[in-house]
């Protein structure tokens, strides 16, 4: 079985086992503590009681001593507590009723001296479930006194108390789990709710930031920093986003100029001879190509930067996808490529519309250039609650294994592909407008036999 | 027609000048802010070129300093920035348009008259008409030649454009802007393909061809006898 690796998981595990060990160790020691009071009590008691038969020995003599034991039989049980007088040498001068406790003196030993006495001793019997406590001392020259007491009251008051013990344990154990759990999920939800966060800000939402509520000091200082960095990212994206801004004004301004002078030399001097006419067409070709390059750079960029311009919003992915279907159709029909398309409808994705739209475009112009006559190209949308699944697939020429995971790479161009018009940007784009609005890309492909590329979107729900 | 341009650079604007000169228009050119607004104001235009970015007032505030005056003339924004601001986005729905820079003199040309056919307030016929080609913009019906062609939707739409346009080139990019509503060129031969397809429906059987390709520049709508186009 594998078990939650979470954070939560493991503090309450913690928290459960510690508790648990701290309640075992608490009981086994109340347990034994009780235990050993209660014995030392029965000890004590025996004790009294040599001590009263002692003095009513000095003082009445051993007569009254017998007629004292007969007397605290009857008021007691004979079951409980058994008496017996001795000499030194083991003869037995009187002896409570001693029915129920059979092989009493079965291995009794003649004490040698007084000097050993008093003797403390539990035996155990076979006509008693519950063991004795028996003490030998003197009480008079000549005269030992041997008492029996059975502990089965002590017995049976820790049967109970472990009984107690057991169920304390039992009824713990879940509540110091729940407890763990409370605690646990306590603790981190400040780094849940932080890691919420950054889940928002990687679909581009850098403007949101932690709000510190009391977790306790370490949450708030990671709190605390990872706002702090929040900004810092902040001031940088808007940094990079002035600084393309100004790199494509800058190369744009002579770009246009550049463009600009050729039109116009082109468009007013007739006298100009055919290659001279030749090379300003080309530069005003070159220029396009250059501004397209550029333009794709910075399309690719403001795409991975995420939507946090103002053109984030509910689009009809559905629409588009007929769309383009629409528009690629003659296309597809003037190179002989069967081009069909199979849309759900309705399908709503969170996004950039003119984004999504050249996404489309994108694939759709790809596919048809890289399929020979005869072909066929297959668009497919589906969607639930939750995901919307684009697949467009070829019978093209197909990528070699070795150049799959460079495809979507800015300025790639695989080999068959060289001799084709395109920049190698496409794909880049793809990848970045999909990553941008949180979904993945995944190409599959297979030589001469074509390829298909796979696009999984968050869907949003339609209210 | 009177052109009022203000523009800095002055490459570009020497560029503007000439070609609008040349298509007949009187230009008259401020490289500031201030200046432009001046003319904007003092003179009367039928059109306005007008760059973004400019010292001392920039476009957008030239814009809306003309409209508080009651100048309702279409403007032509400039903007060497790719990504559209919001606010010339509201400013197009006002009846002005955009262009960002480099950009052909033709697609300039060709926006330019599309803001003053728009802004002339011709009234609204429902048949357009070019040689033996006519469109029904209300039944969406099309005939050549007294017999009836079918088109699709986005065809006639590409048709109805192109009639619009008769004799004007119009570009790839606006052809896919103001048909496919795709405002951005997906240099391909999408619209190339659409072309040859309607060309197909349209110029078959007959010796008179309408709908012509200009390399580089785009296509164009036009009984080939009034061959001059601009």
């Amino acid at each position: 079985m594998k078990l939650p690796g979470t954070l939560s998981f493991r503090l309450m595990l913690w928290y459960t086992t510690a508790f648990v060990l701290f309640l075992v160790l608490s009981l086994i020691t109340a347990y034994f503590s009780m235990n050993s009071v209660l014995n030392y009590r029965i000890d004590e008691d025996l004790h009294e009681d040599i001590l009263e038969f002692r003095e009513l020995y000095t003082s009445e003599g051993l007569r009254r001593v017998q007629t004292e034991i007969q007397r605290e039989i009857k008021s007691g049980n004979a079951d409980n507590i058994f008496f017996r007088l001795l000499t030194l040498d083991g003869k037995v001068i009187f002896s409570s009723d001693l029915s129920s406790w059979k092989n009493l003196t079965s291995n009794e030993q003649p004490f040698i001296s007084a000097s050993t006495l008093p003797a403390l001793e539990t035996i155990s019997l076979e006509s008693k479930e519950s063991s004795t406590r028996i003490i030998y001392d003197v009480i008079g020259p000549d005269i030992i006194l041997h008492i029996g007491e059975s502990v089965e009251e002590k017995e049976e008051l820790m049967a109970i108390f472990f009984t107690l013990f057991i169920t304390l344990f039992v009824v713990a154990l879940p509540a110091a789990s729940f407890i763990g759990w409370l605690m646990s999920h306590k603790a981190v939800r400040g780094i849940k709710e932080i890691s919420q966060i950054a889940a928002n800000i990687q679909g581009g939402h850098l403007d949101q930031r932690v709000i510190v509520s009391q977790h306790g000091d370490e949450i708030k200082q990671l709190a605390d920093t990872f706002n702090a960095m929040l900004d810092r990212i902040k001031d940088l994206v808007i940094e990079l986003q002035e600084m393309t801004d100004n790199i494509a004004h800058d190369l744009r301004s002579p770009l246009a100029r550049i463009r600009a002078l050729s039109e116009g030399v082109l468009c007013s001097d007739k006298s100009l001879g055919d290659e001279s006419r030749a090379a300003i067409s080309s530069t005003i070709e070159e220029s396009d190509h250059l501004l397209q390059m550029i333009n794709a750079t910075l399309d690719i960029a403001d795409a991975r930067a995420g939507l946090a311009d103002g053109s984030n919003t509910p689009v009809n992915i559905s629409q588009l996808a007929v769309d383009a279907c629409e528009l690629f159709e003659a296309l597809a029909e003037q190179k002989h490529v069967k081009l069909r398309c199979i849309i759900d409808i309705d399908c709503i994705v969170q996004g950039n519309n003119h984004y999504l739209q050249r996404m489309y475009a994108n694939l759709l112009d790809n596919a048809i250039k890289y399929t020979p006559e005869n072909g066929e190209v297959n668009v497919s949308l589906t969607c639930n609650d939750n995901s919307t699944i684009i697949v467009v697939e070829d019978t093209g020429i197909g990528i070699p294994k070795s150049d799959l995971d460079k495809i979507f790479d800015r300025f790639f161009r695989s080999d068959q592909s060289r001799s084709l018009q395109g920049c190698g940007m496409g794909l880049s784009f793809v990848q970045a407008v999909v990553e941008g609005h949180g979904g993945n890309i995944h190409v599959d492909s297979t030589l001469g036999r074509g390829s298909s590329f796979t696009i999984n979107l968050p869907s949003i729900r339609v209210s | 027609m009177k052109a009022l341009l203000i523009e800095d650079d002055q490459t570009i604007a020497e560029f503007i000048s000439n070609g609008l000169c040349e298509a007949g228009f009187i230009v008259k050119h401020a490289n500031n802010g201030i200046d432009g607004l001046d003319l904007a104001l003092n003179d009367s235009f039928d059109i306005g070129i007008i760059d973004i970015m400019l010292p001392q007032l920039d476009g957008l505030t030239i814009i809306e300093k003309m409209r508080s005056n009651k100048i309702n003339i279409p403007v032509i924004i400039l903007s060497a920035k790719r990504s559209v601001d919001d606010r010339i986005k509201g400013l197009q729905q006002g009846g002005d348009d955009y262009l960002t820079k480099p950009f052909s003199f033709s697609e300039l040309l060709a926006r330019i008259r599309a803001l003053l056919r728009r802004a002339s307030n011709v009234t609204e016929t429902s048949t357009l008409t070019v040689a033996d080609l006519s469109i029904d913009l209300l039944a969406r019906t099309v005939s050549r030649a007294g017999k009836s062609i079918v088109l699709q939707p986005k065809e006639f739409a590409l048709l109805e454009y192109l009639m619009r346009n008769q004799g004007h080139i119009v570009s790839k990019t606006m052809i896919m802007e103001r048909v496919w509503n795709y405002n951005f060129d997906p240099h391909t031969n999408v619209v190339e393909a659409r072309i040859s397809k309607l060309r197909e429906k349209i110029d078959k059987n007959t010796s008179l061809l309408l709908i012509h390709t200009v390399r580089g520049l785009g296509y164009v709508l036009k009984v080939p006898d009034q061959a001059n186009f601009q």
